[in-house]
């Protein structure tokens, strides 16, 4: 019963952000202020995830292949194939999960304890439009752009690990990622990264809004909204693949 | 001017307030007191809109609040000051970002104008200078008048404060009490303040609605309450044996006797 009043809950909480604005400019103020916060405040993380996620791949890749009958380019196209489709777009979002989805729940977790969200209402604010809007707008604009750098970094840490260990020269793993580029793949981690943009962004900021209580809930709404973003993540990721691949 | 009546709010099964009805006048401290979980906060939250009373109305001069358009409620919101028990400042602006904060939202006017009133507000709060301050880098005492200043920077026509002297010690709860007051006869403003403060109760309580398990048990002014009859008010307000003899002798002030023919002696207390 719980799960889908807080369906309904979540539902009418989206309805509630669109309304007419009070002042433009303020929300576009808003709107700046989380794109930075969520694009560049999750740069340093997203990067070095990247690079070593593809580093890791490719002597992995490496260290199965071992059948002489397949080039060792082939590495190279699996470490972008696997970099574009999966890692940068599922394994950057569940870590953005964390990061970005705990930090607006137990931002607007602390406003509505705080009172904070009692003040804007007051004063004639519609909250959810002010608070929730800007900060999904925002995830939907920057996290499709870090995960095209997460995929660029990711190909280049694979390249690097490939050099540096001496498996793959860089020109056999150049050759290997020109070769059976499908450029669908990079449309499809788009895809992908819209649809979990909105989820680790609206789902935190859903139980950070409805926080009750003190820090202890804080914290545990912040816990919930970050496990429940992983999941749904984890979720979309299979039902895009089924449809989409 | 604000009218409560016959206000009715209930939580699952409690009541937390039943029938409730008030008038509240302009250019007065109008004060709301009780015990803890009396539903004051509740009558406050349903007067500002944050809760919907289960029945009743709140009329803000005249127009009913409860019933009116979501439109219409945003235009009385606008016209509303309120300062919260914890201050409720925003943490990630500064002290001149907080106060300017319902100008920036609400008004077209320069940055230079703007800037002119939040100086002007603080400096009516005794806090001039203290621009660029964070609220973690304030006390306890200046957070309330920030937030009172942010209260009143639009100059609304009603100002709402629950507990503002929770926390406070003894001098800056005068100080505060003494702003509100003084802030309420310059602009006219409607006053409601949820309070335990008893030195708010007696020296600012021009109207005071004493609020007994969800219901009115008393009303009247502060030199009323001095005189009241009602033992739950007494028990209440006078609640020490040093309060109890402050109203005796208060009343030996006013009468030029004792009540209830207690000899003066009888307060000597050892």
């Amino acid at each position: 019963m719980t799960f889908f009043s807080d369906i309904g809950r979540f539902l009418l909480t989206l309805k509630g952000m669109f309304k007419k604005l009070e002042n433009r400019q303020m929300y576009g103020k808003e709107l700046i202020r989380q794109c930075t916060e969520i694009g560049f405040g999750s740069l340093g993380i997203v990067s070095i995830i990247s690079v070593f996620i593809g580093a890791v791949s490719t002597i992995q890749t490496t260290y199965q292949l071992v059948s002489p009958l397949v080039p060792i380019s082939t590495v190279a196209e699996i470490v972008r194939d696997t970099v574009i489709l999966e890692f940068a777009p599922t394994l950057v979002c569940v870590v953005l999960a964390g990061v970005i989805g705990s930090r607006i729940a137990s931002e607007l977790g602390n406003m509505r304890v705080s009172e904070q969200i009692d003040a804007l209402e007051i004063m004639g604010i519609n909250t959810k439009t002010y608070l929730i809007l800007p900060k999904i707008i925002a995830a939907m604009l920057m996290i499709p752009l870090l995960v095209i750098i997460a995929m660029a970094l990711g190909i280049w840490g694979g390249r690097l690990a490939g050099a540096a260990s001496g498996t793959i020269p860089p020109n056999l793993f150049d050759k290997g990622l020109m070769s059976n580029f499908i450029p669908y793949n990079v449309f499809f981690a788009l895809i992908k990264s819209y649809v979990y943009a909105f989820i680790l962004s609206s789902i935190p900021a859903f139980f950070g809004y409805h926080v009750r209580g003190g820090a202890l809930e804080i914290g545990k709404a912040s816990t919930k909204a970050v496990v429940i973003s992983c999941v749904l993540i984890l979720f979309a990721d299979y039902v895009l693949s089924a449809l989409l691949l | 001017m604000i009218n409560v009546e016959n206000i009715q709010k209930k939580f699952g099964d409690k009541v937390v307030i039943a029938g409730i009805s008030a008038q509240m006048g302009v250019g007065q401290c109008n004060l709301i007191i009780g015990a803890s979980g009396s539903g004051k906060t509740v009558l406050m939250k349903c007067m500002v809109g944050l809760l919907t009373p289960d029945q009743g109305s709140i009329y803000y001069n005249g127009n009913s609040f409860t019933t009116m358009n979501p439109a219409s409620k945003t235009l009385i919101r606008k016209e509303i000051g309120m300062l919260f028990q914890g201050s409720a400042l925003f943490d990630s602006l500064t002290v001149e970002e907080n106060i300017m904060f319902p100008l920036n939202m609400f008004t077209k006017d320069s940055r230079g104008e703007k800037l002119k009133r939040v100086n002007t507000v603080l400096d009516r709060v005794n806090l001039s200078g203290i621009n660029k301050k964070f609220p973690a880098e304030l006390s306890g005492g200046m957070k309330k008048r920030v937030a009172l200043a942010r209260a009143v920077v639009l100059h609304p026509k009603y100002l709402f404060c629950d507990e503002p002297n929770s926390g406070l010690d003894p001098q800056t709860s005068l100080v505060i009490d003494k702003l509100i007051r003084d802030l309420t006869l310059e602009h006219q403003i409607t006053t409601v303040i949820n309070t335990h403060d008893m030195n708010s109760v007696m020296e600012i309580g021009d109207y005071i609605l004493f609020m007994y398990q969800g219901k009115k048990e008393w009303e009247g002014t502060r030199k009323e309450i001095i005189f009241s009859k009602n033992q739950r008010l007494n028990d209440f307000i006078f609640a020490s044996d040093f309060l109890k003899d402050a109203k005796d002798m208060r009343m030996l002030g006013e009468t030029g006797k004792m009540p209830n023919d207690r000899d003066l002696d009888q307060m000597i207390r050892p």
